[in-house]
């Protein structure tokens, strides 16, 4: 800053709140109002690199897909725009006998749509549980729980598949393997919708028990309505999960191609396949799945952010 | 050290003192817990000896209905009217008595329990072109434990039912009546709601989990790998032969390999963690700064990376980075290299990238934290402190940091015990490679336990050191988890600002 | 309509935490009971034991004449106001108030006759239609007295139903609570921690401390023959002023040496005293404010003070003043008939006169805390 003789003139400015008038050196203003534009540009600069590296890689992604299989062949290539843009990668994947993408597609929206509403129950169920009710064996519980959670889920894998294996549910049974496998512990993530259930005050649940109200009329008719956004968040969760498992899924369905979810399937494409010709089948398969997901996800995105910051406060 | 003495110490001697307070309060804690493992322990003692007398004290003074359920359960219950909870025990009973007598011994639960402490004596052998099963290891080890399970799921109903009879005694002799098995039901709703919540879930833990890691806890104890897989070959108990394989230091084990993959997993999680959450919260400090606009545009692009499944995105950038990759080849083309950068063949360049990618993965989700917890921190502390004449940085470091610290304490550690098991981002990106002679056992210089655990599953079926495995994953993140949880409320006293 | 008795209930946390000792009290049928203490002090565990949100450790609950231990609190047939409000934020005020009717399968027109009629009486007809988030405190309120009116309990049981609105709202609701309660004559128990309250709406007052009931009275009872230390501190503002002091004898009587002068007892605590054989001692007098007599200029037989804090109240003036023995005493003086220059010369560092009449002095043993003119149980 410059020193006060330099400065001969001298702004009057009036300050309304302490009701006096004040002399302002003028540079002293202008200077931060610059300040803060410069700060204001870098962080824009900044945040439009960054923007530009997250968003970079799924542009490619899709770039790719459109590459022309046919006069460009479906490896990976060392340029990024097709010289021939196309859909013949997606025609293959729709259309085409020797693609299973769409079997695939509906075996893992079916697993998806059964988690999410079976899942949502278990997880709602356990969360108010824990939450607003008090039994003997509770803290118990929650100790189990904190205790089962320090174990790495692959431990359990191979039991968990001859179990399976047991009642049917392996290679062709995979679809109901899989299901029953992401639901059956499901419970123990109650962690976050346990948090949002502890906001919601406890007189509610003894004015409605007062007014009448059995404890499932409370849970119903009370506490249910007022938990819509962690309905929505569980069940946005429990959707979104089975279409990235591949470790379980190509576990259980192990040798059964028609059965895989399309992780396992696309998986196999780029890591165990000839991935030179199948990179941009791969690439469109990934856009015909992140492009309704991303929609999903975007759409209900506040859910998301109340659950997350919810639950990490809250810990 | 009083409380004003302390608070005159420099930020370091603080830190020091606390230390110190820490590493000497570990004896004491630890003799703290082997007290608390022996109180439980005569607490159990304790009170198995109070029900055995409390069910023998039942027997002598209560009624011919109650000494009948001693045999028959449920038989106090039907014949006091509860037919309702008369029918539940006694259909246990009957399932419970079919499962261990099964008339064909072969599945029956006495034949399992029998076999277990051998595991199976009789191998499978080749009768001329016909295959002759012996024992199945595996199964007697699963449905063993099962067994044991049931069993005590049956002394522990048992009890109940021996419990009930005496109530009812006691509440048909004080002359009110007893609840019927219409009063039950509607209890379920009501008294007994959480029975019905917690039904299905319990179940399924119960069969789905707690089996299956005790099934595994006790494959570590026995030899069941790649050469002793059942139906063909039998499997047998071991004792800590497989803890001394993976842990010891000489040339056949892979003690040596276990040591450099556990301090890679702890550099990972350390980096996973922290790098995210700083960086993390800087962006989110930047796109909420007074006077930025499109906020929700700048957060929406960021969140990008956790709509779109993992096995899409971290697979295409990992196809990015590989030697014939994107990357690699503008750079050649650019010039600006003329060989192709190993990012994932050589093992510092593999483990940086994959720090690297991993905060793509990771900022979004603690920006989105950050912006919550920035929201909630009280205005009026930063006005007080531009009032005493904090510039931006000191602000930061005064309220933004240790507020933020201070409520994400909990969610830091599980989020570092989340990253030591963070196989996704490892298993998708590099597969653990680059692989290496001079690790045993198929690891590469960028596989976490967790990783390497799976490979060991499923590429060379060697449960036995899995199992292993996996209780030390359980033990590294139990210990940590203690540690941090009894450093915790220090932190807490310090920056109260609640 | 009906009675409420507690017979030696107890609460106890997690088998140590005693939180409620030995509390025995009759409600009559109809009457206002006050539960009254500072925080902590077991009134609203009492309150929600009646209420059947908290179990009883022991002891007996009746409400008119059965034991209620084990009922569920909605067959208990009472009704609750919580400081909260506790209103459903996702209906309508409207069926806010018809739920518990709802629950109960009660007619349609019998739910609209009820709900709109104690809309009426509470005067919030015109937001029936409104969802709570929509509507001021007090207004929230009166929504959650009326979903409590609607069904006719037998019992009313209030929890702070007045603490968390302001302090005008809070004068009128009192007048309200007081005129509803005409209205709707039933037995009501309140919680509260503000003695104003309790004094205004009880019939009786029953005043808590640590678990412990100290003293059960109407609001004149428990203000004038406080049962010790801690009610008589509790009841009355400005708070009692406590003084150490003498008892001695005199004569035929009793008299209390203070701070150089001697004040001698009336004729009826007298007999009091005699008759507990109380010989001389040190005590603890208690003086209220409103009691004492300011003598300007007169220094005969009065306390010498020096002013600390004058506090301006309108109608009266708070006199903060120290005593010569350090002891800090409130002196409280109607502005009425004081001139100009007497007013001015209460100010921060002058001296003061005052003294009391015997009538008006309460005694406490300094050890036991009791009162020693205490002569009921």
């Amino acid at each position: 800053m410059s020193k006060k003789n330099e400065i001969p003139e001298v702004d009057i400015v009036i300050d309304h709140e302490a009701g006096v008038i004040r002399e302002v050196k003028p540079t002293n203003l202008r200077s931060k109002a610059g300040h803060e534009r410069r700060v204001n540009g870098s962080i824009y600069t900044l945040l439009v690199i960054i923007s530009i590296v997250w968003l970079a890689p799924f542009v490619f992604l899709v770039f790719q897909s459109f590459r022309s299989y046919l006069t460009e062949n479906g490896g990976m290539v060392a340029y990024l725009l097709p010289k021939k843009w196309s859909l013949d990668n997606y025609t293959w994947l729709l259309t085409d006998e020797k693609s299973n993408f769409l079997r695939w597609y509906g075996n893992t929206l079916l697993i998806a749509l059964f988690c999410s509403v079976i899942q949502t129950g278990m997880v709602l169920s356990v969360s108010y549980t824990l939450s607003r009710l008090r039994f003997k064996g509770r803290k118990l519980i929650m100790n189990v729980v904190l205790v089962l959670g320090m174990f790495p889920g692959f431990l359990t894998m191979i039991t968990l598949y001859f179990l399976l294996k047991q009642l049917g549910l392996t290679q062709e049974g995979a679809i109901p393997g899989l299901i029953l496998i992401y639901c059956a512990s499901s419970g123990m993530g109650y962690y976050i919708s346990k948090g949002f259930f502890d906001t919601i005050p406890k007189s509610l649940d003894e004015s409605a028990r007062i007014d009448g109200a059995t404890r499932a009329q409370v849970f119903m008719k009370i506490i249910m309505p007022l938990a819509k956004p962690i309905v929505i968040y569980t069940v946005l969760m429990a959707f979104m999960a089975p279409w990235g498992d591949y470790v379980f899924a190509s576990y259980v369905a192990f040798g059964s191609e028609p059965n895989y979810n399309v992780a396992v399937g696309l998986y196999r494409w780029v890591n165990v396949n000839d991935y030179q010709g199948y990179f941009t089948r791969f690439c469109a398969g990934g856009v015909l799945v992140a492009v309704p997901i991303t929609a999903l996800f975007l759409a209900l995105q506040k859910y998301y952010v109340e659950g997350v910051t919810g639950g990490a406060v809250k810990g | 050290m009083n409380d004003l003495d302390y608070l005159k110490l420099t930020g370091f001697s603080k830190l020091a003192y606390k230390l110190g307070h820490f590493f000497r309060g570990i004896p004491k804690g630890f003799a703290g817990f082997l007290k608390g493992v022996g109180r439980f322990f005569v607490k159990l003692f304790v009170g198995i000896g109070s029900e055995i007398k409390d069910v023998c004290q039942t027997f002598v003074q209560g009624d011919w209905k109650t000494k009948m359920s001693y045999l028959v359960m449920g038989f106090g219950s039907f014949a006091r009217g509860q037919w309702g909870r008369g029918l539940l025990f006694f259909l246990f009973q009957t399932i419970f008595n079919i499962y261990m007598f099964m008339p064909n011994a072969e599945f029956s639960g006495c034949y399992y329990l029998g076999k277990l402490s051998t595991l199976g004596t009789v191998a499978t052998y080749r009768e001329g072109r016909k295959t002759v099963y012996g024992d199945n290891s595996f199964f007697i080890l699963l449905y063993g434990v099962l067994t044991l399970f049931f069993i005590l799921a049956f002394i522990y109903t048992w009890r109940m039912n021996v419990k009930q009879n005496k109530l009812s005694e006691q509440i048909l002799k004080s002359g009110k009546k007893l609840k019927s098995t219409k009063d039950d039901l509607k209890s379920l709703a009501d008294e007994q709601f959480h029975k019905t919540l917690l039904a299905l879930p319990t179940l399924g833990v119960t069969i789905f989990t707690i089996l299956p890691i005790l099934f595994m806890i006790l494959v570590a104890f026995t030899n069941f790998d790649a050469t002793h897989q059942p139906p063909s070959k039998l499997f047998t108990w071991v004792g800590w032969d497989n803890f001394h394989q993976l842990l010891s230091s000489d040339s056949a084990s892979y003690g040596g390999t276990f040591g450099q993959v556990l301090l890679w997993t702890l550099i990972w999680a350390f980096f996973a963690t922290f790098l995210n959450y700083f960086l993390g919260m800087m962006v989110a400090i930047m796109i909420n700064k007074k006077g930025i606009k499109l906020k929700k545009m700048w957060r929406t692009i960021l969140v990008m990376t956790i709509a779109i499944p993992q096995f899409v995105s971290l697979l295409y950038v990992s196809k990015m980075f590989a030697a014939d990759g994107l990357i690699n080849t503008y750079l050649m083309q650019w010039g600006w290299i003329s060989s192709p950068i190993p990012f994932w063949t050589d093992p510092v360049w593999a483990r940086v990238t994959v720090i690297v990618i991993n905060v793509w993965i990771g900022i979004p989700y603690l920006m989105l934290i950050a912006t919550g917890i920035l929201m909630n921190i009280p205005a009026d502390l930063y006005e007080s402190a531009r009032i005493d004449g904090a510039n931006a940085f000191q602000m930061y470091k005064k309220i933004t940091l240790p507020y933020m610290l201070f409520v994400t304490g909990p969610y830091l550690l599980t989020s570092f015990t989340g990253n030591i098991n963070n196989f996704n981002v490892i298993f998708l990106l590099s597969g653990g490679k680059p692989l290496s002679l001079e690790l045993s056992g198929n690891a590469g210089y960028t596989d976490l336990l967790i990783t390497w655990l799976y490979k060991m599953t499923v590429s060379d079926t060697n449960y036995k050191l899995a199992a292993v495995m996996g209780i030390l994953v359980f033990l590294v993140c139990a210990v940590i988890n203690l540690i941090v949880y009894n450093m915790i409320p220090s932190v807490k006293n310090e920056e109260d600002f609640q | 309509m009906a009675s409420v008795t507690l017979e030696h209930v107890k609460k106890i946390y997690d088998k140590k935490v005693v939180a409620v000792h030995d509390f025995n009290l009759q409600i009559k049928d109809k009457e206002f009971v006050v539960f009254v203490g500072p925080s902590g002090c077991g009134k609203s565990t009492t309150l929600r034991m009646v209420a059947g949100l908290e179990d009883i450790s022991e002891g007996t609950l009746k409400i008119g004449d059965r034991v209620v231990n084990d009922v569920e609190p909605k067959d208990r047939d009472i009704a609750m106001v919580f400081q909260n409000y506790a209103l459903y934020p996702h209906i309508s005020v409207y069926e806010n108030m018809a739920f518990p009717l709802r629950l109960r399968k009660m007619d349609k027109e019998e739910i609209h006759r009820r709900v709109t009629q104690a809309a009426e009486i509470l005067g919030i007809t015109e937001y029936l239609g409104r969802k709570p988030k929509a509507l001021s405190g007090g207004q929230r309120q009166r929504v959650a007295i009326g979903r409590a009116i609607v069904r006719e309990p037998q019992v009313f049981l209030m929890d702070e139903p007045l603490s968390n609105l302001d302090a005008k709202l809070r004068n009128q609701m009192r007048a309200e609570i007081i005129l509803l309660r005409k209205r709707i004559d039933t037995t009501f128990i309140y919680v509260t921690h503000d003695q104003t309250e309790a004094m205004t709406l009880g019939d009786r007052i029953v005043i808590m401390k640590d678990g412990f009931i100290q003293q059960v009275g109407t609001p004149q009872e428990v203000f004038d023959t406080p049962k010790n230390l801690f009610v008589a501190g509790f009841i009355g503002a400005p708070q009692m002023n406590f003084l150490k002091a003498k008892l001695i004898k005199n004569g035929q009587g009793y008299a209390v040496q203070v701070q150089g002068i001697t004040v001698p007892l009336e004729e009826k605590h007298n007999a009091i005293l005699a008759k507990k054989g109380v010989g001389e001692m040190d005590v603890v007098l208690g003086v209220r404010p409103e009691h004492t007599t300011v003598r300007f200029g007169n220094k005969e037989n009065a306390i010498e003070s020096t002013i600390t804090v004058n506090e301006m109240m309108g109608s009266e003036l708070h006199l903060h003043v120290s005593t010569a023995a350090w002891d800090s005493v409130i002196l409280r003086l109607p502005t009425v008939d004081l001139d100009e220059t007497t007013r001015s010369s209460l100010s921060y560092g002058n001296k003061l006169y005052f003294n009391f009449p015997g009538k008006v002095m309460h005694l406490f043993d300094p050890n036991t805390e009791e009162s020693l003119l205490y002569n009921k149980d």
